[in-house]
């Protein structure tokens, strides 16, 4: 590869407080989930809202961990990427099969 | 690492897709036989073990070797109780009657999760090297992008769990639920 992980890495990384905070805002986001599940909400609100909250545990996880918030572009497309084609590709797969609703 | 992460990113949809569209085919058992408080605890489990590596990738950084070796120690412990958790998992489904070669539900979700349980596998025995190592004196300040590398895998192995949690764990089971009350009312 020409271009170096080392040499587009950014220093600007969260410290230990920022990541115990960001790890604490994932236990809650899990604990919702799992409230959402039990509580006796109309199943697509439920669905909406447990893929909201795996959503935004995922953006987190990738964003402050995996720092892709504070690296190089190059980065953030190299992973984007295959997630859009992948949810794109599971989508498409689901409603040809009709299996989106089921 | 990027480039690896993203071709496993399409592995794992691949794996997760096949499980999604063959979602309540095949007679036995199925997401009714999830147990979500334990799957939640083992879920919380990892979050908590991606939270130790990234103190572990902090503590390098600022060359505190022994706070290092701390952490990769958490990660590897949570990362090896939430195989146990997924070993427990798999022996009750099978006394249930759900094994891989039951039903196209059994295949694929046995496919997906096993493939998972085989990337933390991995993760904790590089984890346990990665601290050897430190003792040997191949992990410095310097080098912690060797341990940044590490923490981007093991990232990676926690974000498929987050989706193979709320999509096949929650949405699935919420599914069979919606299902059985139906069946129930056909009855009634």
């Amino acid at each position: 590869m020409a271009m170096g992980h080392a040499e587009v890495h950014s220093d600007h990384h969260p410290g230990p407080r920022q990541y115990l905070v960001v790890g604490g805002v994932l236990a809650v986001l899990t604990g919702l989930e799992v409230g959402a599940f039990f509580l006796n909400l109309t199943s697509a609100l439920v669905v909406f809202i447990l893929l909201a909250l795996t959503a935004a545990k995922f953006v987190l996880v990738v964003a402050f961990f995996m720092h892709l918030r504070f690296d190089n572009r190059l980065f953030l497309w190299l992973f984007v990427f295959p997630v859009v084609v992948m949810v794109s590709t599971m989508v498409a797969l689901m409603a040809l099969l009709d299996t989106l609703t089921r | 690492m990027w480039a690896f992460v993203g071709s496993d990113v399409l592995f794992f949809g691949t794996l997760i897709a096949a499980f999604l569209i063959n979602r309540g085919k095949g007679i036995g058992p199925h997401e009714e036989i999830f147990d979500i408080p334990v799957t939640t605890l083992s879920t919380f489990v990892l979050l908590m073990s991606s939270v130790a590596m990234v103190l572990a990738l902090a503590a390098i950084q600022r060359n505190d070797l022994k706070g290092l070796r701390l952490w990769l120690g958490v990660t590897a412990l949570l990362g090896a109780i939430f195989i146990g958790f997924q070993m427990v998992e798999f022996t009750i489904f099978a006394r249930e009657g759900l094994t891989p070669r039951t039903n196209i539900f059994g295949t694929t979700f046995f496919t997906m999760t096993g493939f998972h349980g085989a990337h933390v596998a991995v993760g904790v025995v590089w984890l346990v090297s990665l601290i050897i190592a430190s003792y040997k004196g191949h992990v410095t300040q310097a080098r912690s992008l060797d341990v940044e590398i590490m923490g981007l895998y093991w990232h990676f192995v926690d974000i498929v769990w987050i989706v193979i949690f709320g999509v096949v764990y929650l949405v699935g089971a919420l599914g069979a639920e919606e299902h059985h009350a139906s069946a129930i009312s056909l009855v009634g």
